[in-house]
C-alpha cells in the first residue's frame, strides 16, 4: 500500500497477491496465469492483464468475481479461461468473438442466461457450465453452432427440463476431430431427452443421471456407449419399470433393451399415453448459484 | 547317195526350221534336230554348259536361268533349293534349314507343330503352352510341372529330382533353399532341404511371409520378421526401426496408432507422443494433466477426486459447496466402479 499507486480500491493482502503473479508473468514472459484462489473481487484489481496481449492462459477458478469486462476479448492469444467457481451473473457479448479460445469453464457461477450471439466461437473445444441457473430458455438462437468445434459440452446442475432438439447439429465436425465428445447433462430437471441426441454418431460419454427421465429414445440405441471407452450414466430417475429392471443387471442391458422391437412398441406407446411430468426431484435451494449479491 | 541328200533335204532345225547343209554339225536331242547355233537356253541364248539343260514347258534353260525362273528359294537361307525341297509355313525350305524357332532340331521328320506363327517341335510347342498357361517346365527333365516347382539355384525343377541334403527324403515344392548359412560364403551352400529339416536348424521365420530370414531379423511381437515385412496394421508402411506401437497383438505406426484408438490429450487435443496419462476415460499429456478446476499440474500420485469425469485436486474439492459435496458422493457410492486413480 505504501509504494503501490493510490488506488480507491479497498485492498487486501491477496489481492497484492494477484498483482505480485501479473507481474512476475509480464517479467518472464510466462503466457500462462494461476490466479486461483486469491481473492479477487474485480478485474479493476489487476490493471494491466488486459494488456497482456500474448497470454494464453488465464486461471482465476475460487475468487469471488461477479463482472467479465467485454475488453477480455482483446486477448486475441487467449486459449484457455477458467472462471470456476465465482459470482459471475452475466457474460460479456464480445466473449464469443475471441478467435482462439479452445476451453471455457464458467462452471459454479451464477449464470441465469448466456450472451446473444454465444454460438459464435471460432475454435471451442470445451465448454463447462456446470452448476449455473440454466433453463433451455437461456440459450440463445446459435447456441448449437458451437458444434462446429465442440467435443466435450457440460451443462451438469442447471435448471433444463427439455433440451432443444437443434443438440443434433453438434454431430458436425466431430468425426474430423476424431474424437470423443463428451455431454453432460446431469442434475437438470429434464422430462425428455431429444432424439437427435441418438444422431451423434461419435459421442462416447452421456451423463443424464438424477433428472426427471422416464424413457429414452430407442434413437440411443445408435450410439457406441457400450465399449470400454465408453460411458453411460443415468442412475437418479424415475425410469418406467423394464429400464429400472434392465439398469439394475448394467447400464448395458439398458442399451440392449432399448435397442429391441419390444421396446420400440412399449415406447411409442408411453409417449402416446404419457400423463403429467415427474415432479421435480432435486432439491436446489442450497446451491450457490443461487445466491445473489445484490437483490 | 539320193536317199542321203533326200534324207537331209527333209530335215529341219527344230528352232529356225532352216535346213542342214551337209557340213553342218547337227544336234539330236531326244529325236529333235537342232543346229549348234539354236540349241542354247531360251533365256540367255547361250550353250548349256556340259550340255545339261532343263525342259519346261517345251523350252530348254541352262541350269542357271532354270533356277533363276522356276526353282525354290529356300524361306531361311535365301538361296535356291535343289533337291528335296520341304513345303512348309507357306514358304520352301532346305531341309537341314526347316528347323524348330526354340530349340532348332531339323523337323524334316519330326513333324512340327505351328505356334504363334512359329514351327516348333512337339517338345517346344508343350512346353511353350505351358508357360502360357503360368506353369513351368522342369529345368532338368523338360516336362511340365503340373505342381507348385521347386524353385532352386534360379531355375524350377520337379521336386522329385532332388533329396533332402540332411536327412535324404526326397523333395517336393516345399523345400527350403538354404541360401547363405554363417561360415560359408554366399551362393556356397546353396542346397536343399526338407521342411522339417530345415525347420530343425533353428533359422527364423517371417511371422508375414513365411519364408526363412537370412539377413536381418526384427523380434516383435513375439515373432520374426523381414525387417520390411514388419508394418504398420493400417498403412503398410515398414517401420525400419522407428518406433511402434502395439495393441491387441498388431503394430501400428505413430500416426495411426494415435488416429485409431484416440490417445488424445483431453486439453490440448494433440496426439500424445510421449508418456500418457489415462484416466476417467480420458488421455492426458505430460503438459496438461491437471486438475479440471484449478488447473493445477497433477502427476500420477497426485490423489484427486472426480466430477462429472474430470479430475478435480483436493483443494478444489474442498472448496465445493458441502450440498455439492454431498450429492458426488451419493452419485460416487451409486455408480459402477471403474478406475479412478491414475
Amino acid at each position: 500500500m505504501e509504494n503501490g499507486p493510490v488506488s480507491c480500491l479497498p485492498t487486501t493482502p491477496k489481492m497484492s497477491k494477484a498483482k505480485k503473479v501479473i507481474e512476475e508473468a509480464l517479467e518472464n514472459q510466462n503466457p500462462e496465469l494461476d490466479l486461483a484462489d486469491k481473492g479477487v473481487v474485480s478485474f479493476e484489481e489487476m490493471p494491466g492483464l488486459i494488456d497482456m496481449h500474448n497470454i494464453t492462459r488465464i486461471t482465476l477458478s475460487h475468487n469471488k468475481i461477479q463482472k467479465v469486462p467485454p475488453g477480455i476479448a482483446n486477448l486475441t492469444q487467449l486459449e484457455m479461461l477458467n472462471l470456476f467457481n465465482n459470482h459471475i451473473e452475466e457474460l460479456p457479448v464480445s466473449l464469443s468473438s475471441m478467435p482462439k479460445l479452445r476451453i471455457l469453464n464458467v462452471g459454479m457461477n451464477r449464470l441465469d442466461s448466456l450472451p446473444r450471439g454465444f454460438g459464435a466461437f471460432a475454435v471451442l473445444e470445451v465448454l463447462d457450465l456446470t452448476y449455473n441457473n440454466l433453463n433451455e430458455s437461456s440459450l440463445p438462437g446459435n447456441f448449437f453452432m458451437l458444434g462446429k468445434t465442440l467435443r466435450a459440452l457440460y451443462l451438469g446442475d442447471n435448471d433444463f427440463e427439455t433440451i432443444p432438439p437443434e443438440i443434433g447439429q453438434l454431430k458436425n465436425l466431430q468425426i474430423l476431430n476424431f474424437c470423443f465428445p463428451q455431454l453432460v447433462l446431469r442434475e437438470n430437471d429434464l422430462i425428455d431427452i431429444p432424439k437427435e441426441i441418438g444422431y451423434l454418431p461419435r459421442l462416447r460419454e452421456l451423463h443424464i443421471q438424477a433428472n426427471r427421465l422416464t424413457v429414452l429414445p430407442p434413437e440411443l440405441g445408435n450410439l457406441d456407449l457400450f465399449g470400454n471407452k465408453s460411458v453411460l450414466r443415468m442412475e437418479f430417475n424415475p425410469w418406467v419399470a423394464p429400464i429400472a429392471d434392465q439398469l439394475q443387471v448394467g447400464v448395458s442391458h439398458v442399451i440392449d433393451y432399448i435397442r429391441s422391437e419390444t421396446y420400440r412398441y412399449l415406447y411409442n406407446r408411453h409417449i402416446a399415453a404419457r400423463g403429467p411430468p415427474p415432479p421435480k426431484l432435486n432439491d436446489k435451494t442450497r446451491k450457490i448459484s443461487r445466491n445473489r449479491q445484490y437483490s | 547317195m539320193p536317199g542321203v541328200t533326200m534324207s537331209f533335204s527333209n530335215m529341219s532345225c527344230s528352232r529356225c526350221g532352216d535346213g542342214f547343209d551337209p557340213h553342218d554339225k547337227i544336234v539330236n536331242s531326244q529325236g529333235e534336230l537342232w543346229h549348234p547355233q539354236c540349241f542354247v537356253c531360251s533365256q540367255c541364248f547361250r550353250p548349256f554348259p556340259d550340255g545339261l539343260f532343263y525342259e519346261f514347258e517345251g523350252r530348254k534353260y541352262c541350269e542357271h536361268d532354270f533356277q533363276v525362273l522356276f526353282a525354290p528359294c529356300c524361306g531361311k537361307c535365301g538361296e535356291f533349293v535343289i533337291g528335296r525341297v520341304i513345303k512348309a509355313m507357306s514358304a520352301s525350305w532346305h531341309p537341314a534349314c526347316f528347323c524348330c524357332a526354340v530349340c532348332n532340331k531339323e523337323l524334316a521328320d519330326r513333324g512340327f507343330v505351328r505356334n504363334r506363327n512359329r514351327a516348333l517341335c512337339h517338345e517346344c510347342n508343350a512346353a511353350d503352352k505351358a508357360v502360357l498357361s503360368g506353369r513351368h517346365i522342369c529345368f532338368k527333365c523338360h516336362g511340365v510341372i503340373d505342381d507348385k516347382p521347386l524353385r532352386f539355384r534360379g531355375e524350377v525343377y520337379h521336386g522329385y529330382h532332388f533329396n533332402c541334403t540332411a536327412c535324404g527324403i526326397e523333395l517336393n515344392s516345399d523345400a527350403r533353399e538354404l541360401k547363405h548359412r554363417s561360415g560359408y560364403t554366399a551362393n556356397e551352400m546353396n542346397e536343399l532341404y526338407c521342411l522339417r529339416c530345415h525347420d530343425k536348424m533353428g533359422i527364423p521365420i517371417c511371422g508375414a511371409c513365411r519364408r526363412p530370414i537370412e539377413e536381418r531379423v526384427v523380434t516383435a511381437l513375439g515373432k520374426h520378421w523381414h525387417v520390411e515385412h514388419f508394418v504398420c496394421a493400417k498403412c503398410e508402411k515398414p517401420f525400419l526401426g522407428h518406433r511402434h506401437y502395439e495393441r491387441k497383438g498388431l503394430a501400428y505406426c505413430e500416426t495411426h496408432y494415435h488416429q485409431l484408438f484416440g490417445n488424445l490429450c483431453f486439453v490440448c487435443n494433440q496426439v500424445i507422443s510421449g508418456d500418457v496419462f489415462t484416466a476417467l476415460n480420458k488421455a492426458w499429456c505430460v503438459h496438461h494433466f491437471a486438475c479440471s478446476f484449478c488447473d493445477q499440474k497433477m502427476t500420477q500420485k497426485t490423489k484427486f477426486y472426480e466430477c462429472d469425469l474430470k479430475p478435480a485436486c483436493k483443494k478444489c474439492y474442498e472448496k465445493f459447496p458441502s450440498e455439492f459435496r454431498r450429492r458426488l458422493r451419493k452419485a460416487y457410492d451409486n455408480t459402477p466402479k471403474k478406475s479412478t486413480s491414475a
